[in-house]
């Protein structure tokens, strides 16, 4: 249906745009421990401090070189804007966690923090 | 850099908006303007939509795992379905389905697949950024701006294929002449419903052009420019040379519409990356 330059020109005009584009929501206020934080020790709950209510579907974490494990967030089964998940301790090292959820407009929601045990 | 569930998002999306506008411009346009021949292109830009917006909320429960089996899992999608993403797509459903449903009846068919396509327009203000606001002038405004879209693009294949008949070409200029009457009343309102929504969502002229989104809105804005010099080549140049019998307005008229709906195709793509993976300006 349509002519040749102007499928080359709705491929280039989709490359440019992609390259430009920002992703994703945060609404994630504070958590603790702080994002970028250097702590002693590892506390037994992660702390949640979302801005408006958002149902979490998923929270990961890596440690340091280890592999990423799933957070248990059975607990969890409404829209809430505060979390307190356990957290089991692997040591020393670097904590990155990655989550998902969904704000109670209908919006999917995500974002990464992670701090350091010393 | 997107990944692949970014592009999926914008492809569902960009599928969203080609189906269910132009599955409901069709029938609009089809009652509004007498059309004949037009069921088979409005049931399957129906079917194109019904499934791009399964495919989009299936992608939603993608968001919610961050991997492919959230686009199955039942708890993911139940949850979905209890938010206004899950009402948005009982309204295309039942919309799309209505309007296909209508299509099948003989007499009276067409009112049927208004309302069906009416419901399926209705789906845009349950969900997005627009109704985000809870602003009722900004919905009225889309809802505005949906419709005089989705007749615009629904005329397009019509007309054209209209325009290549021949023997029909006085019957093909007299359809252009009265759409071009429409969109002399429904081009001021889109253009001042734009205006409207892009304040609203926008808020400032440094937001425009410093953001993102603001950016790809220019982008939008730019094209759909295009697509109104081209309204008016038609509307002034090719429709008149039809009226006066000359071949060659025909042959205009219809790459016109050709280039129009290569332009309406970036047109979606544009608002698909702007709804689906731009964040609006704080």
């Amino acid at each position: 249906m349509f002519q040749r330059p102007l499928r080359q020109g709705a491929a280039l005009f989709m490359a440019a745009f992609l390259g430009t584009a920002a992703f994703g929501h945060s609404p994630l206020e504070a958590t603790t421990p702080a994002n970028g934080a250097t702590i002693a020790e590892l506390p037994e709950t992660l702390l949640l401090d979302f801005k408006g209510n958002i149902r979490l579907t998923r929270l990961t974490l890596t440690h340091s070189s280890d592999a990423t494990v799933d957070l248990n967030l059975d607990a969890f089964s409404s829209f809430l804007s505060e979390f307190a998940v356990p957290l089991e301790g692997k040591g020393p090292g670097i904590y990155e966690f990655a989550w998902r959820g969904l704000g109670d407009d209908g919006h999917p929601l995500n974002g990464t923090f992670s701090f350091t045990v010393e | 850099m997107p990944d692949i569930w970014d592009i999926a998002a914008i492809t569902a999306k960009f599928g969203l908006y080609l189906g269910v506008l132009t599955a409901s411009g069709t029938v609009f346009a089809a009652a509004m303007f007498q059309l004949k021949r037009y069921r088979m292109i409005a049931v399957i830009h129906a079917v194109i939509g019904i499934v791009a917006a399964v495919v989009a909320f299936m992608l939603g429960g993608a968001m919610l795992t961050g991997d492919a089996s959230g686009m199955t899992d039942p708890t993911m999608l139940a949850l979905l379905w209890s938010t206004p993403v899950g009402t948005a797509l009982a309204y295309r459903m039942a919309g799309l389905g209505l309007l296909i449903i209508g299509l099948m009846f003989r007499t009276g068919g067409i009112w049927i697949a208004c309302v069906g396509g009416l419901l399926a327009l209705m789906s845009f203000v349950q969900v997005g950024h627009v109704p985000g606001r809870d602003d009722v002038l900004l919905s009225a405004a889309l809802i505005l701006h949906l419709g005089a879209v989705a007749i615009w693009v629904g005329i397009l294949t019509p007309l054209g294929r209209l325009a290549r008949t021949p023997d029909a070409m006085v019957a093909a200029a007299s359809l252009g002449h009265k759409f071009g009457q429409f969109a002399a009343v429904a081009v001021p309102l889109l253009i001042v419903a734009g205006v409207l929504m892009t304040y609203r969502l926008v808020g400032s002229v440094s937001a425009m052009v410093s953001t993102d989104y603001g950016q790809a809105l220019i982008l939008k804005i730019v094209i759909v420019g295009g697509l109104l010099a081209l309204a008016a080549l038609n509307k002034l140049r090719f429709i008149p040379e039809m009226m006066a019998h000359r071949e060659a307005g025909a042959a205009n008229l219809s790459r016109s519409i050709r280039l129009e709906w290569g332009l309406v195709v970036m047109v979606f793509l544009t608002t698909a990356v702007l709804t689906s993976t731009l964040t609006l300006p704080t």
